[in-house]
């Protein structure tokens, strides 16, 4: 694969990972927040399920999309830097 | 084919540094505790764990001085990811959270969750959306990064023009937290107390610039930790026999569910945001822990919630640490790192809210029990009372008023704890709000100096260091005269200082970033834009919660018609410039050398 190619790849690969993920974590949390009084009629760990997601589930849930975040896009910069190095 | 990068090795005694440091924080509480049960005066007790953690941070950052200007503004761009993480972390929540956050929500419960979700969300949009890309321009200063990217001095100074206003807003924040706590505990009035912090502050940020601040804010984040983690993980073994809080305190609920209602705490109903939100004098808890949308109703909460990820996104003294760490990387994996920090944080502020809660309540509704002794505490320092609003006899729920910013130091009183456990507390806190105010410190002073005296003044008279020494000893000054003739509310003034860093911030690093097409023009509507709302908005009272428009709406608002304007403005204004599309591309290269590295190397070259 040619040089601007890989970069283009690259580029709209990151745009689609960044924006997948954050909007994708900024959904799931304004739609937890807002349906937390339904789920609190369930429980879990002894604590009513929506409260529960708003001060730990959500938190963790971004911690690991943070972490899954910067895995791939480490793969992406690095498939670019190797596409860069074949001639 | 790769370029060269330019490898920077962290300290690999980094580690056992650190592990002395805490060792010796460690040993400082449990010789405390023992002396304490020996009968040592309350007051030497409080010397030894307020004053000796402060010399513990003024000897890191005299031990990391430095004459250097790349470890000066960049701490030489050898900070390893964690630690990174350790100080964005403690940036993002400072002294305000540990405080106002706790108190927040052990007084509106569910609806303060909003605030350390925010917090969580806006350092991973910082990490998706920012620090990477700033890290690979190597830019020094916010306004330095668009200035460089624009090809602009005017954008460059217009940016730290703007810049000063939410930050100096949070370092008087996190300024008073400190002081406020340091005199509660210390023979000293509230002013000698903000001097005595201020000159902390000021030595740790003047002795080594970004150097100093990031080791020394890194013990603070470490007794930070270890203040807010064994008062309550003992409260937890305590009430639930079992040392982890954040699991363990939902077994509380229907205990705590009982007693809200044994005293009188009915459900409420959602009020307009600014009454909703606790004020700092000591005010009565107004609805049950778990009810969602009790007082802050669902669009106030979500506003608050994105106005908060916005500005913690893009917050100035945030985005000035993008550019510490060796690679591009290394700067995404810190912000993982800070992401993990600070969710810690938030899951553990609601843990300690709820077991301060049901101890206070359970005390409360003992029938014909003398007062508890917390209660007195809370009297002798003005930091709580309870007052029988109905004359019946007994006190409810709503009739015990706590100061919000308290809570925190509250805990191990209402458990009966020793007064060592209280000190840790506060010492934890007061670590947090003054790494957090040394990293503001160094923002503002650092970028009045890089990106305003420096660029005005282009005759160089001046070394560049003497300059930055300058302005930011004038900026602690300027924020200790502020404080003397000034009160703020610290949650107040963290959400306006967020919103107005999101509503100015925001739209035009998204745009300089992720936006080929972006001007120099486009950039200076949309940050002008932003900012000219924040500022219309604060004139109504939308900042202090009596206007129309509540700041976190307001916000949204600014951050909106800020990317619109950006995207108007280059658009239709004058065009592009070759330079700014090859920085573009350049800045997008992950890999090789920082932009700014390699344009000082080639300017030097040839003179060596």
């Amino acid at each position: 694969m040619t040089e601007p190619e890989e970069i283009d790849r690259h580029q709209r690969q990151t745009l689609i990972l960044g924006a997948a993920s954050l909007v994708g974590v900024i959904l799931v949390v304004i739609g937890t927040m807002l349906v937390a009084p339904m789920l609190n009629r369930f429980g879990f760990l002894h604590f009513p399920l929506g409260f529960y997601l708003a001060a730990q589930g959500l938190l963790i849930a971004i911690v690991v999309a943070a972490f899954l975040f910067v895995k791939h896009q480490d793969r992406l910069d690095l498939r670019r830097e190797e596409g860069e190095e074949t001639p | 084919m790769i370029r060269p990068t330019h490898l920077r090795i962290p300290n690999p005694h980094l580690g056992a540094y650190y592990g002395i440091i805490t060792s010796a924080f460690v040993s400082l509480t449990i010789m405390l505790a023992l002396f304490e049960q020996l009968g040592a005066a309350r007051l030497w007790l409080a010397y030894g764990m307020l004053v000796l953690p402060l010399a513990i941070y003024v000897a890191i950052a005299a031990a990391a001085q430095t004459l250097d200007i790349e470890d000066y503004f960049a701490s030489g761009r050898r900070v390893p990811p964690v630690f990174n993480g350790f100080v964005l972390a403690t940036v993002a929540t400072g002294g305000t959270g540990y405080f106002a956050y706790t108190g927040t929500t052990f007084l509106l419960g569910f609806d303060a969750l909003a605030i350390g979700l925010a917090w969580a969300v806006g350092l991973f949009a910082a990490t998706v959306l920012f620090m990477p890309f700033l890290r690979k321009s190597g830019a020094y200063t916010l306004p330095s990064f668009l200035g460089h990217r624009f090809r602009s001095r005017t954008v460059r100074i217009m940016a730290s023009v703007l810049l000063v206003p939410p930050t100096a807003m949070l370092l008087v924040a996190e300024l008073k937290a400190a002081s406020v706590v340091a005199a509660l505990f210390l023979p000293f009035s509230e002013g000698v107390a903000l001097i005595t912090i201020a000159v902390v502050i000021a030595a740790i940020a003047l002795f080594g610039g970004m150097r100093s601040v990031t080791w020394s804010s890194s013990a603070g984040f470490i007794i930070g930790a270890i203040g807010i983690a064994v008062p309550l993980i003992i409260v937890a073994v305590l009430v639930t026999n079992l040392p982890a809080p954040q699991l363990t305190y939902g077994e509380t609920f229907p205990s705590l569910q009982n007693l809200e209602s044994i005293l009188g705490l009915g459900p409420a109903q959602p009020m307009p945001f600014g009454e909703a939100l606790p004020v700092a004098q000591p005010s009565p808890s107004a609805k049950p822990f778990l009810q969602a949308f009790g007082l802050v109703g669902p669009i106030d909460m979500v506003a608050l919630f994105l106005c908060l990820v916005l500005g913690t996104a893009s917050l100035p003294s945030l985005l000035t640490r993008s550019g510490v760490t060796p690679t591009t990387s290394d700067q995404r994996r810190s912000g993982g790192w800070a992401v993990l920090f600070v969710s810690l944080f938030a899951m553990t502020a609601p843990a300690l809210a709820a077991f301060a809660k049901i101890l206070m309540l359970q005390d409360l509704a003992q029938p014909g029990a003398s007062a508890p002794g917390w209660l007195a505490q809370l009297n002798a320092t003005g930091l709580g009372f309870v007052r029988d609003a109905n004359g019946d006899g007994a006190i409810g729920g709503s009739e015990l008023f706590v100061a919000r910013d308290a809570i925190a130091l509250v805990l191990p009183m209402a458990a009966n704890l020793p007064f060592v456990c209280t000190l840790l507390m506060a010492a934890g806190g007061m670590g947090v709000a003054i790494a957090a105010a040394s990293n503001h410190l160094f923002t503002i002073g650092g970028s009045v100096a890089e990106d305003i005296i420096r660029i005005v003044n282009r005759s160089g008279a001046l070394p560049r260091l003497t300059i930055a020494w300058v302005t930011i000893g004038a900026v602690g000054i300027a924020a200790c005269v502020f404080l003397m003739f000034a009160d703020i509310d610290l949650l107040r003034a963290a959400i306006a200082a967020f919103a107005f860093a999101g509503a100015t911030f925001f739209p035009v690093l998204v745009l300089a970033i992720w936006w080929r097409r972006c001007t120099q023009f486009g950039a200076m509507v949309a940050m002008g834009t932003g900012f000219a709302v924040m500022v219309l908005d604060a004139f109504f009272g939308g900042l202090s919660g009596s206007g129309p428009l509540q700041a976190p709406i307001a916000a949204l608002i600014g951050a909106s018609l800020s990317a619109a304007a950006g995207v108007a403005g280059s658009l239709f204004g004058p065009g592009l410039q070759s330079a700014e599309e090859s920085y573009f591309e350049d800045l997008r290269d992950p890999a090789g050398e920082a932009i700014y590295d390699r344009a000082q190397r080639r300017i030097t070259a040839p003179s060596s």
